[in-house]
This record gives structure tokens, sequence and C-alpha cells, in this order.
């Protein structure tokens, strides 16, 4: 193949590649990873163009929680933030949206209306065939993890949890699971 | 005139040295902030016992060093955050103008809070022009260190880029990377943007354990200016370059040649990051106030001055051959000149 050909084809090729990647849309579909953007962050396309990619929620967030997307989630998303809850979830301290200066990450206050009233940032699902408790063995653990127990998840009597409408989505519960895979884990709402 | 009048105030000639300084504490504070960051986790856990040999090395040097400055480290330590491109020194927030120009661009917002961060280094920009580019920018740091690594290949007889190009791309570069982040629904320009890169990539380094995308793109760059153009990257590509240099416009600090102390040696065009011409008076918009050539200049021909226009070319030095053959009968009578060729 001549070099003019090859570069063409090159060029070409890369381009249609990136094509899909440099749509919004493209972002907030989410391909394969299911991630959570920090606690309070606006709806995914306006998180996007508000977000300056400086990291300073990562460097503030005492629990190393907040991680940083290269470039699988498409080049919108290139730098920003995210939170996988099974391997470090949220611990709603809201440091990130104290320091992030353009607000991307608004600042909430610390406290549990506050924080119910504005961070949302998934909700908890369970799978009844996974978690142990729904298979007769009390198990409890996501309650005891839950920030906002008896509010955001109720038990049975047998310890099976119920997520209500108040869960915030931080993913404790979907972090302390002792299944493997996690019975309970967090759908992100990208608002 | 006699170049006794105009010689310039003394420690001008060490500025450069001063610039050094102040580039090292911004890179040392760089590497610093996140493992500063990481002691701050380590406390937060509240579980010294568990960490790894590494990690409690890093919780006693970090707490041997903040030990004297703070009470609360967990929280105390909130006050000294981030980079160059957005962070807070001290407990003050700081944003590069170019991140608020992307911002804006990308949301078609003004988020006021975050337009006042940005306000002290713009009006900083206006009055010094381009300093962030030599005086603090981390990546500038690198790329002169660079440039040199480049002058050792050369003695051992590798060729290196020397192409020069127009120093207009970097507006049309600029201007274009902001014409799209609005279609990208992205601050593009973080992507592009080599401090922003340098900042982002030690702090991924250090606390995330692995160099991210941007250290690839930083890579290129280093390369580019190493086999293609000398400080390529600064002078023909670099957006936040293009918008301090329009900032910097009319800055009312300014390098001037003092016409009759030069010798027209062009030591200071050589020497220039930037491929300006101090010899014929070619400082511009584009000058950062470096001060290199203040500090390579043989008779100090160099000096401030707070004007917010520059001198037109003054013509060679009154120091130089060409301009004693000419003038041969004036230089006769002038004293004191000898020791100037």
């Amino acid at each position: 193949m001549k070099r003019r050909a090859f570069l063409g084809y090159a060029i070409a090729g890369t381009a249609t590649s990136l094509l899909p990647l440099t749509t919004t849309e493209a972002a907030v579909r989410q391909g394969g990873q299911r991630y959570l953007r920090p606690p309070g962050a606006h709806e995914e396309a306006e998180f996007l163009d508000h977000c300056i990619r400086c990291g300073l929620c990562g460097e503030t967030c005492p629990n190393r929680a907040i991680k940083f997307f290269g470039m699988e989630n498409g080049v919108a998303s290139l730098d920003t933030p995210y939170i996988t809850p099974r391997e470090q979830a949220c611990i709603l301290c809201m440091k990130c949206g104290d320091i992030c200066p353009t607000g991307a990450i608004p600042k909430i206050t610390r406290t549990a209306e506050e924080v119910m009233a504005k961070v949302d940032m998934g909700q908890a699902r369970v799978d009844e065939t996974l978690c142990l408790s729904y298979q007769g063995k009390t198990c409890g653990v996501c309650y005891r993890a839950c920030p906002l127990p008896d509010i955001a998840l109720r038990v049975g009597m047998l310890e099976q949890p119920h997520v209500s409408e108040a869960c915030v989505g931080c993913g404790l519960c979907e972090r302390s699971c002792i299944q493997i895979p996690q019975a309970i884990r967090i759908i992100p709402h990208h608002r | 005139m006699t170049p006794v009048d105009s010689k310039p105030f003394f420690f001008w000639r060490h500025l450069n040295k001063l610039r050094w300084l102040s580039l090292s504490m911004v890179f040392f504070m760089l590497v610093l902030i996140p493992f500063l960051h990481l002691y701050q986790t380590y406390i937060a856990a509240h579980a010294y016992d568990l960490l790894y040999p590494s990690e409690k090395i890093i919780y006693d040097s970090m707490e041997t060093l903040s030990a004297p400055f703070v009470n609360d480290p967990e929280n105390d330590l909130d006050l000294l955050k981030g980079t160059t491109w957005s962070g807070r020194l001290f407990g003050l927030d700081l944003s590069d103008p170019l991140a608020l120009a992307g911002q804006i661009a990308a949301s078609g917002k003004l988020l006021w809070p975050f337009v006042l961060t940005a306000l002290i280094p713009i009006g900083l920009t206006m009055i010094f022009g381009r300093f962030f580019c030599g005086w603090i920018c981390p990546a500038n740091f690198l790329y002169e260190l660079n440039t040199t690594f480049g002058f050792w290949l050369r003695n051992i007889g590798i060729h290196t880029g020397q192409r020069r190009m127009s120093r207009k791309f970097k507006y049309l570069v600029l201007f274009v990377t902001l014409l799209l982040s609005p279609l990208l629904g992205s601050v593009a320009v973080a992507a592009i943007y080599s401090p922003a890169i340098v900042g982002r990539e030690i702090y991924y380094a250090i606390a995330l354990g692995g160099f991210g995308v941007g250290a690839v793109f930083f890579t290129g760059t280093l390369l580019f200016d190493l086999l293609v153009a000398r400080r390529g990257f600064c002078r023909y590509l670099c957006p936040g370059g293009a918008l301090y240099s329009l900032l910097g416009r009319f800055r009312l600090l300014r390098i001037q040649r003092v016409v009759e102390d030069c010798n027209d040696c062009a030591k200071c065009n050589a020497v220039c990051e930037f491929g300006l011409d101090p010899l014929r008076d070619g400082f511009g918009m584009e000058c950062n106030n470096c001060t290199a050539c203040m500090a390579v200049c043989p008779t100090d021909a160099l000096v401030f001055k707070v004007t917010a226009k520059d001198q037109p070319d003054r013509g060679p030095g009154h120091l130089s051959r060409q301009y004693r053959r000419v003038h041969n009968k004036s230089f006769e009578d002038s004293p004191g000149i000898e020791g100037g060729t």
C-alpha cells in the first residue's frame, strides 16, 4: 500500500472510531462500566461542561473513593471523577463539593436532610437470589453499613434488606456486601 | 550618553536564578500535595497499624513535615490542595484563566464563584504579561530541562530539531479548542494544556498508582520539542500561552534593550526559550519576563521598564563592531568603551 493511502486510511479510521465517543450522549449512555459521579454532581451533560478536570475532588476525598476516567468512557469524560462503589464507596463527607471550584459538584452541608434532598448518585438494588438473608442465613451487613439505616434501607425479620426511595446511592452497602458477586448494588442515576 | 548612566539594578541579573527557584518550588509542591493527601487519608482511616511499610514511610515523613504547621492535619491540610490548573493555596482558591475560558466556552455560563478564583491570575497577567509560563508553569520546568537535555545531545553529536514555525499557530489552537468545547460538551482545553496535564499526572502517579492518558500526550510534546522544534509546544501550540499573550498584550512590566549598552552578541536571542528577538527589540506580547536574556547579557543591556509599549527597533547596539565602524569618530571620543568589545 502506498504510504499516502495508508496514512489516509489510518486518519479516517481513527476519526470514525473516535466519532461516537465525542458526543455527550455517548458518555451519558455509559458503556460497560457502572460508575457513580461524586455526591451531588449535576446531571451528566451539565457536569461534563462544568468540570474543568482539576482533580481537586479526588485530592480531597478522605476515603480515596474518587478516581478518574481515562478514555474508557469517551473523550468527553476524560479525566472526570467517578466512584466505583464496590471498590471504595462514598462516605458522604461532602468535602468534594466543598472544594470543587466550578460547582460541578455543588456545595452541600453535611446534614442528613441536606444530603437526602440533594444527593442522588443512584439507588441500591437487592438481588434476592444472591442475598444471604433472603436464603434464610441472617446477614444484615448492608443494613449496618448504611449511613441512613431505617430511612434508606429497612430490614425484615431475617434481616432481608428493603431499599426505599430515600436511598442516595453512596454504595456503602455494596462495598460491605460479603457475597461475591455482591447481592446489593447501586444502579446509577446520572440524573 | 555613556553606558554607565543606565546600569541596571544589580539584582536583575540574578532574577533568573530566582525564577528557577520558583519553578522548582511549584514542582516540589505538586509532588508534595498528593503525598499530603495520602497522609490525610491514612489519618482518616484511623488504621496506622494496618498500613503497608511503604505507606508507613509516607505517613511518618508527611507527619514530620507538616507537624510544625498544623494541629489537625486531617482537616487543616485541606488549605493546600490542587495544581496550577486550579487549587487552594493556603486557603486562597486560585484558577488558571484558561480553565475559566474553557469552562465558559463549554457551558456558556458564568459561574461567579469560579470567575472570582481566576481574577487574581488575570490581573497579574495583565500587569506582568505571560509570567505564568516562565515563573510558575510546571510543564515549562520540564520543557526547559528538556531543552538542556537537547543541548547535551547536540554536544555529543545527536541532531535535535530546530524547525521554526509560525508563533501565531497557537492562537488558532486556542480558538479552535474553545469553539470545539461546546460541541464536545466538555472543557476540551484541559486535555491538551501541558501544565494542567503535568499537575494531574503527578497526582495520578502518586495517589492513584499510575499515569493516565495525559502522560502520553505530554511525552509526545517532549519528543516534539526535542525532535522537531525547540520549545515547539510552548512557542507554537500551547493554548494557555496564547491566552496569556493576549491578556498580557498591554502589560506594564517589560524587558527592554538599552541600545547604548548592547554589543550585538546575540546571546539573548540564543537563550530565549520562546524564540523572540531581544537583539532587535522584538519582545512583543509573547515575552514572559523570564529574565533569561538579562542573566546571559554580558553588558547588562537588558533592563526592566514600567511601560505599556515596546520600543521600536533601535538598530545595532552602540558597543557593536558594526556601530563602531559607522560612528568611529564619536567612539574614540567617549571614554570607558574599550572593554566593551
